[in-house]
């Protein structure tokens, strides 16, 4: 039992090694776009906003707001998207009777989580550094989110993976979801903000109380009655559940 | 040995249908050299990669008391955007080696030159199978299953395979699928013969290679 943990991991790190080398292609500045990415909307939206809003909302300032927006909607739409496609990508290595799909997606899994961690710390960083921005209100809630963030991301990834097995244009179909997510899921308001009438829909959405969340462990002043956190819990760990499910009953009768 | 208990595999196919591969195979695979025979299509490779892992039978299972190798075959399976170097070193690290001496051995032995730091896409089949048997040599394993490999590649080649080969073989078992009887006869003393999702032992190989035979004039026949 503890010789295949330990050899699962062995890999597990082997994978995240091999998956780290080709995440964005044989340049090392392939990198450099992670942190471009998220700068480069954040900067955006301010300039955008900053024209026609007065106040800065919770952060103190804009660009504070935005990045506890964007930057965990990014870690979510990452391992998301880029985790389900790892057993595709991996298949070869699959003919090693060590190297299991479900390391695969662990090992991607692991891989966006730390990078979205480091795009974090550098993005939020420089603000608090350079910008006088505020250090995090509570970073034990921090870490809740985030562990409950990666489970969502987690758990959407093996869902889909195994969904694409079945059903060729599930990658097509999330890839037009997360269009809209973008804009429901609080990236760029606050719950609080939203009038009744339209707030009682967008709670449906998980992902909102991840990043809304995120603000609540970030502000101490972010007021938020209907954040659920329980709510998340349920989403990441139920998809993360469904996903080991789908894994154990499809290798079964699969090649 | 390698117990099979109650193997079933059946596989879920796209037209809705299901394809029996085995049902309740009960089998005791002894530590000897042991051709698997069988038609096209009958299951060779699958008993192969169920016996090594790769593939999860739909019930029932298989028991290793032995350290077994990953399917070694003529396609590899390496990773066809890494470079030879990088899959070797990724298969040195999965199984715990020693990283710089496996790249070492599979450089020197596969003779790949260059290639071994270019894509594996770039390569021949028969600079894929240089590397997929440098690689599997390069590991110790008590037991060696391959999957058609040592019918590929040059003369020169095979006569290297060969002579490694025999000299793996004194200290570890093979369990093989050929379609060449030639080299099963070669290394092969035992023989496990699949039809129609059934699997016998045989003792000994020509028994076993005379049934298979039987079986092929009956399909012609029929």
């Amino acid at each position: 039992m503890y010789r295949s943990l330990l050899i699962q991991l062995r890999v597990i790190f082997a994978l995240v090694l091999r998956e780290a080398r080709s995440r964005h292609g044989r340049s090392r500045l392939g990198y450099a776009w992670t942190i471009v990415e998220p700068t480069a909307l954040i900067l955006f939206l301010t300039l955008m906003f900053s024209q026609f809003r007065q106040t800065t909302g919770p952060g103190g300032s804009f660009a504070m707001f935005f990045a506890t927006g964007i930057l965990p909607f990014q870690m979510f739409r990452n391992m998301a998207q880029y985790g389900s496609h790892a057993i595709i990508a991996n298949q070869p290595l699959f003919n090693y009777p060590l190297v299991k799909p479900i390391d695969a997606l662990i090992a991607r899994a692991v891989l966006e989580f730390c990078t979205a961690l480091v795009v974090m710390a550098v993005v939020l960083g420089f603000q608090i550094l350079a910008l006088g921005a505020p250090m995090p209100y509570s970073p034990s809630r921090l870490l809740l989110v985030l562990g409950l963030l990666a489970a969502l991301g987690f758990g959407t990834a093996i869902c889909l993976a195994h969904s694409q097995k079945v059903f060729a244009s599930t990658n097509n179909v999330f890839a037009i979801i997360m269009g809209p997510a973008f804009f429901v899921s609080g990236v760029f308001f606050s719950l609080q903000s939203v009038p009744e009438t339209f707030r009682k829909y967008l709670v449906w959405n998980p992902l909102l109380h991840a990043i809304e969340g995120f603000r609540w462990a970030f502000f101490p002043e972010y007021r938020n009655p209907d954040l659920d956190l329980v709510y998340l819990f349920g989403w990441g760990f139920g998809l993360i559940f469904i996903g080991l499910l789908a894994y154990r009953l499809m290798r079964k009768t699969e090649t | 040995m390698i117990e099979l208990e109650n193997l079933t595999k059946i596989y879920r196919m796209r037209g809705g249908w299901d394809n029996i591969v085995m049902q309740n195979v009960n089998l005791t695979l002894p530590a000897r050299n042991i051709a698997i025979l069988g038609r096209n299509g009958s299951g060779k490779s699958t008993l192969l990669r169920m016996i090594s892992g790769t593939e999860d039978p739909t019930s029932g299972r298989v028991r290793r008391h032995r350290s077994i190798s990953w399917p070694i075959g003529f396609r590899g399976s390496f990773h066809r955007e890494l470079s030879g170097l990088e899959n070797v070193r990724f298969v040195a690290r999965v199984y715990g080696q020693n990283t710089e001496d496996v790249i070492e051995y599979v450089k020197d032995f596969s003779e790949l030159g260059k290639f071994f730091l270019e894509p594996v896409k770039t390569y021949s089949s028969g600079m894929g199978a240089r590397l997929a048997f440098g690689l599997s040599m390069a590991i110790n394993f008590q037991v060696y299953l391959i999957d058609e490999l040592l019918s590929v590649g040059d003369a020169r080649f095979q006569e290297k395979c060969k002579d490694t080969f025999h000299d793996k073989m004194s200290a570890s078992k093979i369990i093989m699928v050929s379609h060449s009887m030639q080299n099963l006869r070669e290394y092969c003393d035992c023989a496990v013969l699949i039809n129609a999702g059934k699997v016998w032992f045989c003792d000994d190989l020509e028994t076993g290679i005379a049934k298979y035979e039987d079986l092929n004039k009956s399909a012609a026949g029929a």
